[in-house]
Order: C-alpha cells, then sequence, then structure tokens
C-alpha cells in the first residue's frame, strides 16, 4: 500500500482493519490446537475463550453491549488531529465512546443489540463451540464468518471478532516485503491499542509523521530488524514496535513507541524522531537529528500539584484539629479522672450490693446446702479449685454432647428443647452461689481477724459476714479506681486491677468447684458437720472449755447437765 | 466425627435462621481441556449447592464440564497448572446468606484410564457420581448435607491405598465399592443415612473404617465376600443378621472359606447398624 502524507496512512490502516469477514477468507486453512475452552453464556455476558498450543489465548466478550477480545481495554479515545477526524468519519457511527459501545480487546469498535442479529450469530457459534472440540472446534470458529444480513456496526464488529479467531487459530503471520515501501499490519490490536487508548500517541503521530513522505516503510505492532545487506530507501516508521538497524535508512526514522537500536555500521541519511520512545543504542551514524517529540503534560501535571495541594491542606486541618482536641483534654483532665474514679467506685459498691441480695437469697433459700459448700470451700480449697477448672472446660462439650444425647430418642426432644438454656443458666448460678461461698468464707476470715475496720462483721449474722468478705474480694478492684484519681498512677492501677481479676477468677473456680463436688451442697464428703447444730461445739464456743475435759470429770452421763452444773458452780 | 456433628448442627442452624433467598439468575459455563501425555492427575472439585455429577469418558479431554450457576453468587473455578486440575465453583459474596440450592448444576466428565488422585468436595447438593471407569490411584469425598449417590459402576483400572468419604448431615449410599480396588476404605460420618454396597469386585482382601455419629448405617454385602464386623459404639443398635459373634467380633458364616474378605471397623454412637446380605 502506498502512502501519501500521515492522515491517508492512518486511514488505510483503519479500513484494513474495517475490512468485512469475506476480505479473511483467504488466509490459510490450517488450524491451530485448541488446548482447553470455556463457553460462557450469562445474563449479560456471553463469551469463548480459548487456551491454544503454545501458550495463546484468545478470549472474545460480548459484555454489557460491548465486545472484548483478550480483555484488553483501550478505553476512551480523544484527539485531534487530521489522523483523529479520518477516524471519526469513518468510525462515527460504528463507535460509542459511552456505555454501549462495542469493544475488540476491550476496544470500542462498534454496539450490538442484546437479541440482535449479531447477538445471536454469535450465540449460534458459542452453542456450536460447546459442542466440539480441538480440531472441529478450532475448524469451526476459523470457518465463521459474519451473517450476510449484518450491516452497519454490527457487520464491523463481526469483521474484527472474525480477525481475531483467524489471527489466533491459523497463527497467520503477516508478511513484510522489507525493501518496497509498504504498511505492515502486524497486530491488528496493536493499532486499536494506539488508537483509541493512548491518547498522548496519537497527538505524537501528526507530529512524528511530519514530512515524511510517500515512501514511507511503515510497520505497526510488529517488531522490525534491517540487517547489515539491507537497505530501505525511504522513510522508516516504527509503531508499538522495536526497530534494530544494521543496514542503511534512506530516510528519517520515526519510533511510536518502543526503542531503536543502531548498532554498528548502520546508516539513517536523515533524523531519528522519538516519539514516546527512546534509543536504546548507538553505535551507528545519523546524519540528521535526533528528534524527541513528547507530548506536554500540563494538565496532569496540574492535577499533580492540586491533589497535592488538597493533601496538605487536609493533613494541616487534620493537625490542628487533633491539637485543639489534645488542649481541652489537659484542660478537664484531672476532673475527668476523678469523675471516672468516683463512678468506678460507685460501680463496685453496686455490685457488691446486688451480690449481697443475691447472697441474702441464697441463704434464705439455700441454708443449709450454702453450709456444706463454703465448708468444703474452706476445707478442700487445692481439690474445689482443680474441679471449678475442669468443670469450666468441660462446660460446653457436655452442654453439646447433652444436647446430642437427649436429641436421639423422641421423648429426649422436648427435654433437649429446654436443655439448651437451662443448662447455661444452671452453670451460672452454680458459679454465683460458688463465689458466694467463697466470699462468706473470706467473710469470716476477716471476722476472725484482727484488721481494722472489719470489726463490723459479725460472725452470727450470715449475710453480714457474705457482704463483707464480698468486699474483701473486691477491695483490689476498688482500690484500683481509687488510685486512679491520682495522676502518673496508672501501672499501680493496672496492677490492682489484675490482681482483683485473678483474685475473682480463684473464688469462682474454687466456688463452682465446691458446688460440683458437694452435688450442689448435697454431698458432705467434704464438709461432713457443715450445716449440722453440734451443741458441743456452740458450748465450747461460749464458755471457752473442752467439752471432753469436763465430761471426764463429771462422769459420762449427760454430759450437758453436768456442764451446766458445773459451770453454775463455778 | 464430633467435628462433623458439630459443623452439621451449626450448618443447620445457621440455614435455619438466614432468610430465603431471591431468585437465582443462572448463567452456563461449558469448558473443556485437551488430553496431553499426562502420567498422573490431581483433580480437585468444589461445587457449593445444586445438582452435581461426575462420569468417565472417552473424548480424549482430560475433562469436560458444564456448569449451570447463580452468577451474582458464584464463579467458575477451571485450574490446569502443574498436573492439578481445580474445577468447580467458588462463592465471590462475603457475609451471610441461604445458599441457592435450586437450579445449579455441575456436569463433570474425567478421562477415562488416566491415573488420577480425585478430591470432591460439595456442600448441600444431590450428588451423583459414577466413578467406573477411571483409574483412582487416590479418592477423598467430602460432602455437606447432602444426597448423595457414589457408584462404581466398573472396576478402577488402578488401585489405591486409602478412599476417604466425609459425610455430614447427609442421604449416603455409595454401590459397588469393590470396584474401587482400595485396600482401606474410610467413612466419616456426622448425621445420617449411611448405606454402602460392599458388593464389586474385591481384587484383595480390604478394611473398611466407619466413625459415625448420629443415625442410620446398612450394610449391604454379597453372599460370599467374607465379612468381618469389629464394633465399637455406644447407644447402637446390632442387626446382625447373617453374622455370628465370636469373641469380641461378628464373623459371617463362611468367614473362613471366604475368597475375599472385607473387615469393618465400625465406631459409632448413637444409632443403627443393620447388615443386609444380597444376591
Amino acid at each position: 500500500m502506498l502512502v501519501s502524507r500521515p492522515a491517508d496512512l492512518a486511514l488505510g490502516l483503519l479500513l484494513a482493519l474495517a475490512l468485512p469477514a469475506s476480505a479473511y477468507a483467504q488466509l490459510p486453512a490450517q488450524t491451530r490446537t485448541v488446548v482447553s475452552k470455556e463457553v460462557s453464556v450469562g445474563r449479560t455476558e456471553s463469551a469463548l475463550r480459548l487456551e491454544l498450543d503454545g501458550g495463546d489465548d484468545l478470549a472474545i466478550t460480548f459484555d454489557d453491549g460491548s465486545v472484548r477480545v483478550n480483555d484488553e481495554s483501550v478505553g476512551s479515545f480523544v484527539v485531534g488531529g487530521a489522523l483523529d477526524v479520518a477516524w471519526r468519519e469513518l468510525l462515527a457511527q460504528a463507535v460509542a465512546l459511552d456505555d454501549g459501545s462495542v469493544r475488540v480487546n476491550d476496544e470500542s469498535v462498534g454496539s450490538f443489540v442484546v437479541g440482535g442479529a449479531l447477538d445471536v450469530a454469535w450465540r449460534e457459534l458459542l452453542a456450536q463451540a460447546v459442542a466440539l472440540d480441538d480440531g472441529p472446534l478450532a475448524s469451526a470458529l476459523v470457518d465463521w464468518t459474519a451473517p450476510a444480513a449484518l450491516t452497519g456496526d454490527a457487520a464491523v464488529v463481526a469483521g474484527a471478532i472474525d480477525q481475531a479467531l483467524e489471527g489466533a487459530l491459523t497463527g497467520a503471520p503477516a508478511q513484510v516485503n522489507a525493501a518496497e515501501p509498504s504498511v505492515s499490519l502486524g497486530d491488528t490490536r496493536s493499532l486499536m491499542r494506539l488508537l483509541l487508548n493512548r491518547d498522548g500517541r496519537l497527538a505524537l503521530l501528526d507530529d512524528a509523521f511530519e514530512g515524511i513522505d510517500d515512501a514511507a516503510r511503515v510497520e505497526i505492532g510488529a517488531d522490525v530488524v534491517i540487517g547489515a545487506d539491507e537497505t530501505v530507501e525511504g522513510d522508516l516508521v516504527v509503531i508499538e514496535g522495536d526497530a534494530r538497524i544494521e543496514g542503511e535508512v534512506g530516510g528519517d526514522v520515526v519510533m511510536v513507541g518502543g526503542t531503536l537500536e543502531l548498532l554498528e555500521g548502520s546508516v539513517v541519511e536523515g533524523s531519528v524522531r522519538l516519539a514516546d520512545a527512546r534509543l536504546l543504542r548507538n553505535q551507528g551514524e545519523i546524519e540528521g537529528d535526533v528528534v524527541e517529540v513528547r507530548n506536554e503534560e500540563p494538565v496532569l501535571g496540574e492535577v499533580r500539584e492540586d491533589i497535592r495541594r488538597e493533601v496538605v491542606d487536609e493533613l494541616r486541618a487534620e493537625i490542628r484539629q487533633e491539637i485543639r482536641r489534645g488542649e481541652d483534654r489537659s484542660m478537664v483532665g484531672p476532673f475527668r479522672s476523678v469523675a471516672s474514679a468516683v463512678g468506678g467506685v460507685l460501680e463496685n459498691l453496686v455490685t457488691i450490693l446486688i451480690l449481697g441480695l443475691i447472697g441474702a437469697a441464697v441463704i434464705a433459700f439455700g441454708g443449709e446446702k450454702v453450709d456444706v459448700i463454703a465448708e468444703t470451700v474452706r476445707r478442700a480449697p487445692g481439690r474445689s479449685a482443680a474441679v471449678g477448672a475442669a468443670g469450666t472446660i468441660l462446660l460446653i462439650p457436655v452442654w453439646v454432647l447433652g444436647f446430642v444425647a437427649l436429641v436421639v430418642s423422641i421423648v429426649g426432644i422436648p427435654v433437649a428443647i429446654a436443655w439448651l438454656p437451662l443448662f447455661p443458666i444452671a452453670a451460672c448460678l452454680a458459679a454465683l452461689v460458688g463465689y458466694l461461698s467463697v466470699a462468706r468464707n473470706a467473710g469470716e476470715w476477716l471476722a476472725d481477724s484482727d484488721l481494722p475496720w472489719t470489726q463490723w462483721i459479725r460472725k452470727s449474722n450470715s449475710l453480714i459476714t457474705m457482704t463483707g468478705g464480698l468486699l474483701g474480694l473486691m477491695v483490689l478492684f476498688v482500690a484500683a479506681n481509687v488510685v486512679s484519681m491520682a495522676p502518673f498512677l496508672g501501672f499501680l492501677r493496672g496492677l490492682l486491677a489484675v490482681a482483683g481479676f485473678v483474685v475473682t477468677v480463684a473464688a469462682l473456680q474454687i466456688g463452682f468447684g465446691a458446688v460440683i463436688l458437694t452435688r450442689g451442697g448435697r454431698r458432705r464428703d467434704y464438709a461432713r458437720d457443715a450445716g449440722r447444730y453440734s451443741p458441743d461445739e456452740a458450748w465450747e464456743a461460749a464458755m471457752k472449755v473442752e467439752v471432753d475435759d469436763v465430761v471426764e470429770e463429771s462422769g459420762p452421763n449427760d454430759s450437758k447437765a453436768s456442764n451446766r452444773k458445773e459451770t453454775g458452780d463455778a | 466425627m464430633r467435628n462433623a456433628i458439630l459443623a452439621t448442627v451449626s450448618m443447620l442452624s445457621m440455614a435455619a435462621l438466614l432468610p430465603a433467598e431471591a431468585t437465582a439468575q443462572l448463567r452456563t459455563v461449558s469448558m473443556s481441556r485437551q488430553l496431553e501425555d499426562e502420567d498422573e492427575v490431581r483433580v480437585q472439585v468444589q461445587y457449593g449447592a445444586g445438582e452435581f455429577s461426575v462420569r468417565a469418558m472417552d473424548a480424549g479431554l482430560l475433562y469436560r464440564m458444564s456448569l449451570e450457576y447463580d452468577e451474582d453468587r458464584y464463579e467458575p473455578v477451571a485450574e490446569y497448572e502443574d498436573h492439578t486440575l481445580r474445577v468447580g465453583i467458588e462463592s465471590i459474596r462475603n457475609g451471610f446468606g441461604r445458599r441457592s440450592r435450586d437450579g445449579g448444576r455441575l456436569d463433570l466428565e474425567l478421562a477415562r484410564g488416566v491415573p488420577m488422585d480425585l478430591d470432591l468436595e460439595f456442600g448441600a447438593v444431590q450428588a451423583d457420581v459414577d466413578l467406573g471407569g477411571l483409574a483412582l490411584t487416590g479418592l477423598e469425598l467430602s460432602t455437606g448435607a447432602s444426597q448423595s449417590t457414589i457408584d462404581v459402576s466398573e472396576p478402577s483400572t488402578a488401585s489405591m491405598e486409602v478412599a476417604r468419604f466425609e459425610v455430614g448431615a447427609a442421604e449416603f449410599v455409595a454401590r459397588r465399592l469393590g470396584n474401587l480396588n482400595a485396600a482401606r476404605i474410610e467413612v466419616d460420618a456426622g448425621v445420617g443415612s449411611i448405606t454402602l454396597w460392599l458388593d464389586g469386585e474385591w481384587r484383595e482382601d480390604s478394611r473398611v473404617g466407619i466413625d459415625m455419629g448420629l443415625g442410620s448405617l446398612e450394610l449391604r454385602v454379597p453372599e460370599g465376600l467374607g465379612l468381618e464386623l469389629r464394633k465399637d459404639s455406644f447407644l447402637t443398635s446390632l442387626d446382625s443378621e447373617g453374622l455370628v459373634k465370636r469373641g469380641d467380633v461378628y464373623q459371617s458364616l463362611d468367614w473362613d472359606e471366604a475368597a475375599r474378605r472385607v473387615t469393618v471397623d465400625l465406631d459409632a454412637a448413637f444409632g443403627s447398624v443393620k447388615v443386609v446380605w444380597i444376591r
């Protein structure tokens, strides 16, 4: 193809791209092996994806009114100049720049209507592809041509699809005669990319092609090698490809994208123009100039500057706000910490009060059972703790397995339904009763101790004993809150809170274990005498004498009467 | 087994709590790959919900898969790399939501005679799997709340050490297990009804390990096959027709004379076990 001027050259290329399907019918019939295929038909998308021998892929997709090949996105094209005008004149009706565009390799080349002739033809092809494998499939795809009924946009798109199928499945390379001025369309997709995706390059083309003569050899989307014994008579234009020159070029060398290598002995009689390209090696002779054709990017630069300015402003505002917040905090800080601490202490006291009330109810209704649990805690704290820990670990497994065991039988199903909520409730109650029992023991210990502020705790009143014990168990939490009023004692506060937590957990474990050991206060293995009135012990406690000694002195009969007598005599 | 029970209970609870699914938009996909010089392939199949089938084929393909699925919720998977084929669907949406059980379908055909380590994993599906004709060197089948029928209609041309079936809450039927040509078959069942047909061509004496949680197990045994049942169970009834108890084990009457023997190690809790002899 002879080229008279740049716009005509581009127009020629575009026409080549837009050739109807019939123009490709002369390609070699030999087909490549389809290694794997995927045919996909969805609500908005229908697609054919092929993996060919040699690792090549081909994907043609109709999606949301667009056609894509190999999912290569081109996007919008906004260009100026004669080339762009020529492109628009040719494809203005076929290419929609907005929604509903039809694309090849995600490159817009037209549009299709869902359910229209093109869509139907494509789906018919897909239907064939589902049933065929490898050879037959490849042949069917190569043989496919756009239906004659297609016109306008649809015909163009169909031609592009047909071309993509032919190209991928026959792998027919474009032949170029290096000795003659020619246009070589190495890869149509490259041209599409060039024209549609890279707006800047379209503008570059105008500048780069300025003054290019009629005898230019143009290579698009393909690498060029000019051997040592080769001569290109006119200009050499390489678009979207690399050039390696060892021989001679009679005119200019224009590179749009890619890299140029001038090896030793090479001669370029004209200039070298690099449009978004680079000169990788220059060991040859360039008689003209080396000109870099660049796109100015004022808009991009401005956008960057705007973004930078916005980010800086945003950061400054953020920092100013943070400083103001810090000042506010510093002014109310001391009051805030005191208020928080007082709130914490009140919270502790309310907790103790609530637990005390629950304890009263437990003592009222539990009575002797609580005594047995408390006695077990006192006599076997280690065993209780171990059983409590084991019980805690086994809670969930027992809950689940119990449910499964119950649900096996029809009779058990209603019980299983009740089991699900009742078991956790029972476990919580057991832990609570155990904790209160521990608190009662703690209260008794405090009553016996000589510690200050404990005189109000009287062992004769179980409720007061338990409340005193609760206060003892939670005193660490109270202390932590009190300490938090003072500045710089955060560490001590944390330490006290952790210690309080440990004490609480230990009390819960021991108490829960004691509840389990005593089967809820019914077994007295570890608290044989608990909850039973012992006149001897009461007498000993009241009179501070050893009953056995008195019995020995007064004889074996009616020890209590003797004791009373002895005491009266005294 | 316990895990299976827990998983099943959780799954059923979740399913009961979740809202109903809107009508699914189904997408159809057909995929295939040429059979090359594969010495052995590992095939991993993953399918969540719907109908599922597997067959052997002679089309010169490694696999051929036909899929229908909810395109708003899933995406197809077909990867082949390092002699490993991964096919099925994957969820593309996180969060809660009842999985669509209607309409989805996966039909998979695998190359006959190619040594294959097969890993099938499916959830709430209605599975119809025929492994006959496949040259299985390994088999792992894992299913959730499904209604699954596994058949080995033809003897496997390869042998395997262990075939594993992990069944959640399911109605699971496996036929002609002898054709698997496995030295050991392991079944881990959670809740449901399990029927194992021990017919087919047993090429060597084998062991079948069954770990069953809650449900019923039916062993269908062809006459002439020596069966030994070792039972470790809790609250499990045994209908041991045709078996005699010798020590701690139950043996078929012809155990000593049988040409092929299968030993079943049964670990079961809550359920029933029934042995049915077939002619």
